[in-house]
């Protein structure tokens, strides 16, 4: 009886993302593997003969991969001075992070239209300091991208490694220090190690968020620096190939899996 | 370098901010001139009143249905030993992982092209199926707080399982629907992804307006509309906050 309650209980919200959510998903994905009506895995392998499209899969990794690196590099000092901090301080800095996950991503990323612009604050900046003479061209450039998408995912690097650094045992670091090591040797050896399980949750979290971010390297990047999605979006509204949408598809798909398989791995 | 962190996270919100409150024709920053006129204007545009008033339905009709979908299931989990817990789990997580723009294609490929469904019902659905999991896990972060035999004790006074649940249950993990609740709708509000492909001419989220405003005008009303977003999410997580201290289940 206690199961055949359950199971009802649960069997809305399933067959909910089962036929609504799944089904459609599948058929989508499935598209990717037909070539004239039957199954193959050939248009996987001829979408990286088109030039654009390899270029495109390569700038989104590397981007990605960069931005990745970049916000362990930065949040580690940082989130290392926050856990320093007292609490009632703590706690307001903690909203602060997360504050910027909840507000919209057009919001975050407009201010750097805002500021990158041909009559935005640095070009307003450099020709004020007579740096240029006239105005450089920072946005819809690949680092205009990386730095909207470093700012957007920051926040998930920093929480993670600040979440990984709480379960770190006070004395550690002071046991290193007693030991002789200095603070290079007592980062590298001992606080590395032992929080390496919220650098991955952390780099998995920014990876996969870059990979498939949409607004920022379309409001950022436009149509010459083209990200998977973007050219995604490309594809189905202004090129009319849905045969590449759906291999983009699974790309993203495979490539998000692939990552999150990882972070399974390394959480055990 | 935490400060220096921080300048960079946050400054862009003041940026926006100051921006917002610009009196100039076009965008620049800092502004030569500072009014409310943009504040002021955005409210009249007719494409962001018709699709603010989508987004605001959209999200919600998505969070309720989400919330009615998925506070069950959490339950379920909860409360029973199922054989099959982990694939529903899994299940319950693919939304999370499926990149949004996939859902919107593949809403609008096989929903709204094959089966001649409104746009604004795939919308519901697009974003419904990318709530529930925030539903369940808030919910269910905030009954295993709550102590089993609760309900068992209800039963055994003579309540009916459902008279347990609204009556002993629910009050009790008010606190985690409520942040269920905030989450999921500033979520759907929010998204961008799975509504890129199903809004069209006639049906668009604000979200999705204000990108194609962009596209075309270099105004401040974009800034504007987004220094009045950023408040209303402010006001919104920081007074359910305050009134039910929603922060310690998300």
């Amino acid at each position: 009886m206690h199961r055949r309650l359950a199971w009802l209980l649960l069997a809305p919200a399933l067959l909910f993302i089962a036929l609504l959510f799944m089904a459609p998903v599948l058929a989508l994905l499935a598209g990717a593997f037909r070539i004239d009506g039957a199954w193959a895995l050939s248009p996987l392998i001829t979408f990286f003969d088109e030039p654009l499209h390899r270029e495109v899969y390569w700038r989104t990794l590397r981007i990605a991969g960069l931005a990745t690196l970049t916000s362990a590099l930065v949040c580690y000092p940082a989130a290392l001075a926050m856990v320093r901090v007292p609490p009632p301080w703590r706690g307001l800095l903690t909203g602060l992070v997360i504050l910027p996950l909840m507000v919209s991503p057009i919001a975050r990323t407009y201010s750097w239209i805002v500021l990158l612009g041909r009559n935005g604050f640095f070009n307003a900046l450099l020709q004020g300091l007579g740096l240029s003479d006239e105005p450089l061209k920072l946005l819809f450039t690949e680092g205009a991208v990386f730095v909207g998408l470093l700012q957007l995912m920051m926040p998930l690097m920093l929480l993670s490694l600040v979440s990984a650094l709480e379960n770190l045992p006070a004395d550690v670091l002071a046991a290193a220090a007693t030991l002789g090591a200095n603070r290079w040797q007592a980062f590298a050896k001992v606080v590395l190690p032992l929080t390496q399980e919220g650098l991955i949750v952390g780099g998995t979290l920014v990876f996969t968020g870059c990979v498939t971010a949409y607004i920022t390297p379309a409001l950022l990047g436009g149509p010459q620096v083209l990200m998977l999605e973007t050219l995604l979006y490309q594809k189905v509204n202004v090129m009319s190939d849905p045969a590449s949408a759906s291999v983009i598809a699974v790309l993203l798909l495979v490539t998000t899996l692939m990552v999150n398989q990882l972070l399974k791995r390394v959480s055990k | 370098m935490l400060v220096l962190a921080l300048v960079f996270l946050l400054g862009p919100f003041i940026v926006v901010f100051v921006a917002g409150f610009s009196g100039d024709d076009t965008l620049r920053f800092p502004p030569q001139q500072f009014s409310l006129r943009w504040l002021i204007q955005v409210f009249t545009v007719e494409a962001f009143q018709r699709s603010f008033v989508t987004s605001i339905v959209v999200a919600l009709g998505s969070t309720l249905l989400a919330l009615a979908l998925g506070v069950p299931v959490a339950y379920a989990l909860s409360r029973f030993r199922l054989p099959g817990a982990e694939a529903v789990r899994l299940l319950l997580t693919l939304p999370l992982i499926v990149p949004g723009i996939i859902v919107g294609l593949a809403l609008l490929n096989h929903g709204v092209l094959a089966l001649n469904l409104p746009v604004t019902l795939s919308l519901l659905i697009g974003h419904t199926t990318l709530l529930i999991p925030y539903a369940v896990r808030v919910v269910s972060s905030s009954l295993a707080n709550l102590r089993v035999d609760i309900d068992d004790a209800a039963v055994t006074l003579g309540a009916t399982r459902l008279q347990a649940f609204f009556k002993v249950v629910l009050p009790n993990i008010r606190g985690g629907v409520a942040a269920a609740f905030v989450l999921a709708f500033i979520t759907s509000f929010n998204q961008v992804p799975v509504s890129l492909f199903l809004t069209g001419p006639g049906v668009s989220t604000l979200p999705i307006e204000m990108m194609a405003y962009m596209e075309t005008s270099y105004d401040p009303s974009i800034a504007a509309l987004s220094t009045l977003l950023v408040v209303f999410t402010i006001v919104l997580v920081a007074g359910t906050e305050k009134l039910l201290g929603i922060s310690k289940y998300l």
